[in-house]
């Protein structure tokens, strides 16, 4: 039994010993699917379904991964990004079922807005995750964020709703229904609005915090099926939502409000996937997606005088085509290579807007070796990505500088010399494009930018042993990155006109650390997991200025949590604190930009309670127990005690 | 870690300091101290220099700093440490800073605040509501506000307390509050987004930019009008258009208005643009006319000093991918009919990135000059102020402090 298997069983015994036996099969079944082995292991992973108390939003699943600093602006509807060993998080690309969710406009994605209803697995590769048959975008990110769905094994209806604190009302239904043995259904639908109150410290006052509401819709199909030798499936999601932006707390004049800035969203996406062994030795795997995202931004200076009169609609539309070829030369060779093309286009009523075009092709040439104890790969990806534009003096379309392109190599082996022993080892280069707002934003781009990089060093050692019932888990990963021609917004010669410039570089020396300890019997399941991340991300920018070889924003030289889970029979409970030490908002590390430490803690409970022909269970959880004040990001101050019911009720 | 030791020292000898005979201080902040520098130089009839940090926008990191000459100590975040109570300290966007009598007077944008205060101590008199406050002039009864925002939504006062009423139109305002009572009495709608503000002669001259309408539909164009108030009415009394996106506005005291723009970024250059009060329609350029070319007299700061008016600009000021090199140019008018002035091109050359500027003189008939610049460095991280001697052919720095984030609005308090 490999490890990977065993801890997935854990989890699943851990979660739902009422049905075991379902949830054994469940994992078994999405662990197969992961066709073959990867080279590397994720670095973190987490199966959404075992949780005690699960979280609504994905932001909420990888607050804790070791390594990922989490940027969160508070409350339901308050943006929500991931830097992954402070790479920044345009170089995090967030897979969704293997389809890298893009914004062209600003390379940001909000995991607030990815519920977890829908997914099953959460888990984070800072190596290369070599997977067979992985797109070549999957191959060109810094660092990866995979969500996947697994697919239905049976009939099922579920109803889940959830309540709380801040006005939070959150019912979804899934329903899952097989047609045959070929041929699954999966329908989602789910609702959810806040109004986003919760009461702050402001200065020497206590407030509460307004115009932070959202409402949100969003309903999903999939389709799964198998065709002679291989699978396919397709999925429609469609997402709506409106929302007000709280603003950062400032001084403000009594009866000016803080902010009236409302958006509205519409996104939807087609995405589809098919794999197939043509032979024994050579399979192909053909994905697609198309989305068309639709925002409207607007400050409503007619509600608030103190806003900039801003009113804008901005449209993204994009088109993606992957093809990935696996050729088994003989074991343990084979090699891979894989094409993908992205068209993105940006539209938008803002005052001469350039209305960007992008095409993009990547090509990855991958070569793998995979022994029983020793695993090996190598690739290179080349990135061309060709801009257009209209702009407005010259009327037509034009691709003046618009051509810009990069080489990514990467390495990583693996071997485990022992049972109880892994080791791996990584090196790669990446880049990211600059984003249309970087380049085109009216006074503010700078369309000679070249792509940001980022180099990254690291290896991980786990060791794991399983004695009785106990089993222990230890894994330290040291890492050293470097971001050089960063993109960074700076002033010009007119102090009105700011510009985008590659002169940023940033070197980040780190180590994460996870501690595991587990008891596992009939109808008793503990868990005790320590995490510690060691940061130390250092401006190397200019030298000579008051920044150089200070630590960058937001970054805390410590960081980790303690969580610990408990069930018996029918009962679970999970404790989690996370600590996060102290944080400057500025690269100078100057005392009045000093973020105190803080940490908070989170209880849930969960009983299921068996019912003819369905099992309902009834959850708990109470976040930020103690009450404490703290903000992620300055002038964003994140809620203080808060409670949330869980109601599930599964057939 | 040393750096934050240095910090707490400091801190804790200001604690011993403040228990140290408080009898012997002339103000409540001479207990203040900070780096020292030298001001041998200075004019000894001038008290302080006072810099307005701006900060970030939506950070809440607008600072007051202060020179004072007597001592030569650079005082940083002198609001916050004389005003502990208003513990959101200064607020959000430092915009102006000018000074009437013995009181300061600080537009703060983003709060929507207009901060009076003690120039002699810095202690607070009066925080009043305004919406988005961008520059600030004085007559003898009145301080005048230029305001983006008021013209969006119109509003009422009520005890100090401000409500919207009704949404208008995307005009500026001037807000126009008593020195005495420190309350708005009354505002009047000026062009779009109305920035620099300069009264003369019982009429207000205010510079509207269009920085925002540029940005907007259905137009998207800057605004190129200075709006003429007549104060004793308290409505407008003419218009002139002069160039895109204007900035500052400077009355030398003796018939001339100057005003600067920002161009549109694209083919419109900065530049200096002087009328007489008394014939607005007679618009020039500073250095029509003269040999000197265009490039030379650029405009990024500007500063009045008596009836003269000095400029920092830099040449290649479109070209956004190199680092520049700044000039330092002053003007001023001989004769007010003509417009025919005295442009002075100095030997000083600067570079970084030069926010905001002041220019003091030195002692009695010296006829020297000092140029104190600010420097906004990458505009997030805190800046420096340095000060410059501006006659001779001396590219030396004399000295340079640390400064809050932005230090852009120098007032001398004399």
């Amino acid at each position: 039994m490999t490890g990977r298997h065993f801890i997935a069983i854990i989890f699943a015994s851990v979660s739902c010993l009422a049905n075991a036996q379902e949830a054994d099969t469940l994992v078994a079944a999405s662990v197969l699917s992961a066709r073959e082995r990867p080279v590397v292991r994720a670095s973190e992973e987490l199966f959404i379904p075992s949780q005690v108390a699960i979280p609504m939003q994905v932001a909420d699943v990888l607050r804790h991964f070791t390594g990922v600093q989490l940027k969160d602006y508070g409350g339901v509807g308050g943006l929500k990004t991931v830097n992954v060993r402070s790479l920044g998080s345009e170089h995090v690309g967030i897979f969704l079922d293997g389809v890298q969710i893009d914004n062209a406009q600003n390379m940001q994605v909000d995991l607030g807005r990815f519920s977890t209803e829908g997914i099953s697995s959460v888990s984070l590769f800072n190596a290369m995750s070599s997977n067979r048959l992985q797109s070549a975008r999957e191959y060109a990110s810094g660092a990866a964020v995979h969500l996947e769905a697994s697919r239905p094994e049976h009939d099922a209806l579920k109803f889940r709703l959830r309540g709380g604190s801040s006005g939070t009302f959150n019912p979804s239904v899934k329903w899952d229904k097989l047609h045959g043995k070929n041929l699954a259904l999966r329908t989602e639908a789910e609702f959810l609005t806040s109004n986003g109150r919760y009461r702050y410290p402001c200065f020497d006052t206590t407030l509460v915090r307004e115009n932070g509401d959202i409402g949100a819709l969003r309903l999903e199909g999939r389709l799964y099926g198998n065709i002679a030798g291989g699978e396919w499936d397709l999925h429609a999601c469609g997402y709506a939502s409106e929302r007000g932006y709280p603003g950062p707390v400032i001084r403000r004049a009594a009866g000016f409000p803080f902010s009236a800035e409302r958006q509205e969203d519409m996104d939807a996406f087609i995405r589809g996937g098919w794999n197939r062994d043509w032979t024994t030795r050579y399979s192909t795997a053909l994905k697609f997606k198309f989305s068309d995202s639709y925002m409207h931004y607007a400050t409503h200076p007619e509600k608030n005088p103190m806003a900039i009169p801003c009113d804008l609609h901005y449209r993204q539309k994009s088109a993606y085509l992957s093809l990935a070829q696996s050729y088994t030369i003989s074991q343990p060779w084979s090699v891979d290579f894989s094409t993908d093309l992205l068209e993105n286009a940006l539209d938008s009523d803002v005052g001469q807007f350039v209305t960007p075009r992008r095409t993009s092709i990547w090509a990855a040439l991958a070569c793998r070796m995979i022994y029983d104890k020793v695993r090996a790969s190598a690739s290179m990806v080349c990135l061309g990505a060709w801009d257009r534009l209209k702009t407005p003096q010259a009327g037509g379309w034009s691709g003046e500088d618009g051509f810009r392109n990069a080489w990514m190599p990467s390495a990583s082996l693996y071997w485990t010399p022992a049972d109880w022993l892994e080791l791996d080892i990584y090196a790669k280069k990446t880049y990211r494009l600059p984003s249309f707002n970087d380049l085109y934003y009216s006074q503010m781009g700078n369309s000679s930018l070249q792509p940001e990089s980022a180099s990254q060093a690291g290896a991980d050692i786990r060791l794991e042993r399983q004695h009785g019932a106990w089993h222990t888990l230890a894994r330290i990963s040291p890492y050293y990155n470097r971001v050089t021609n960063k993109i960074v917004a700076i002033p010009t010669s007119s102090q009105f006109r700011w510009t985008m410039l590659n002169i940023g570089r940033a070197d980040i020396t780190g180590a994460d650390l996870k501690l595991e300890e587990e008891y596992l019997r009939e109808g008793l399941s503990l868990s005790l997991c320590l995490r510690y991340s060691l940061q130390r991300a250092l401006d190397h920018s200019t030298e000579g200025s008051l920044t150089w070889g200070n630590q960058l924003p937001y970054i805390p030289l410590h960081s980790g949590s303690i969580s610990f889970t408990a069930s018996w029979e029918r009962w679970a409970l999970a404790w989690d604190t996370g600590l996060t030490g102290e944080r400057w908002s500025r690269s100078a590390n100057t005392a009045d930009y000093r973020i105190a430490p803080w940490s908070s803690s989170d209880l849930s409970i969960r009983r299921s309670i068996p019912l003819p022909r369905a099992g309902l269970s009834v959850g708990l959880s109470c976040n930020n127990v103690f009450n404490r004040r703290y903000e992620i990001v300055q002038g964003y101050p994140m809620p203080g005690t808060n409670a949330m019911i869980n109601l599930e009720l599964n057939w | 870690m040393k750096k934050t030791t240095v910090l707490l020292l400091c801190g804790v000898l200001g604690l011993c300091a403040c228990r140290k005979d408080p009898e012997t201080i002339v103000y409540k902040d001479a207990e203040l101290s900070g780096e020292a520098v030298d001001v041998s130089g200075f004019d000894k009839g001038l008290k302080k220099i006072f810099v307005l940090n701006e900060g970030g926008m939506g950070s809440n990191n607008a600072t007051l700093d202060f020179l004072r000459i007597s001592d030569g100590n650079y005082v940083t975040s002198a609001f916050r440490k004389m005003n502990p109570s208003e513990s959101a300290g200064l607020g959000d966007t430092g915009n102006d800073i000018a000074i009437h009598g013995d009181e300061v007077w600080i537009a703060v944008n983003n709060s929507g605040i207009v901060e009076v205060l003690s120039a002699k101590d810095e202690t607070e008199i009066a925080a009043i509501a305004v919406p988005t406050p961008r520059c600030i002039a004085f007559d003898d009864r009145y301080a005048y506000v230029t305001s983006w925002a008021g013209a969006y939504a119109t509003g009422s006062y009520d005890s100090g307390y401000y409500s919207v009423t009704d949404y208008k139109n995307p005009k500026g305002q001037v807000y126009r509050i008593s020195l005495s009572t420190k309350k708005v009495e009354g505002s009047v709608e000026v062009g779009y987004q109305p920035e620099g503000i300069a009264c003369f002669n019982g009429k207000l001259y205010v510079a509207n930019s269009g920085g925002i309408s540029s940005q907007l539909p259905p137009a998207y164009s800057y605004d190129n009008t200075v709006s003429i108030i007549d104060t004793e009415s308290f409505k407008l009394a003419g218009t002139q258009e002069v160039e895109v996106n204007l900035k500052q506005v400077f009355s030398d005291g003796k018939g001339t208005i100057y005003v600067t723009n920002l161009g549109n970024f694209w083919d419109v250059h900065t530049a200096l643009y002087a009328f007489p009060a008394s014939d607005p329609s007679h618009v020039q350029r500073v250095g029509e006319g003269t040999i000197i070319k265009e490039e030379a007299l650029h405009v990024s700061c500007a500063f009045l000093l008596e009836d003269t008016v000095y400029c920092i600009g830099t040449e290649n000021e479109f070209d956004w991918s190199a680092t520049h090199k700044y000039n330092v140019w002053s003007v001023h008018t001989e004769d007010v009919s003509t417009g025919k002035g005295k442009i002075e091109l100095y030997p000083l050359e600067l570079d970084g990135t030069p926010y905001g500027m002041a220019v003091v003189k030195g002692p009695g008939t010296l006829d020297t000059h000092y140029a104190i610049v600010g420097d906004a460095g990458d505009y997030f991280n805190p800046g420096s102020v340095s000060c410059y001697q501006l006659d001779f052919n001396e590219n030396a720095r004399i000295w340079s402090v640390t400064s809050g984030v932005c230090p852009g609005h120098f007032a001398v308090w004399q």
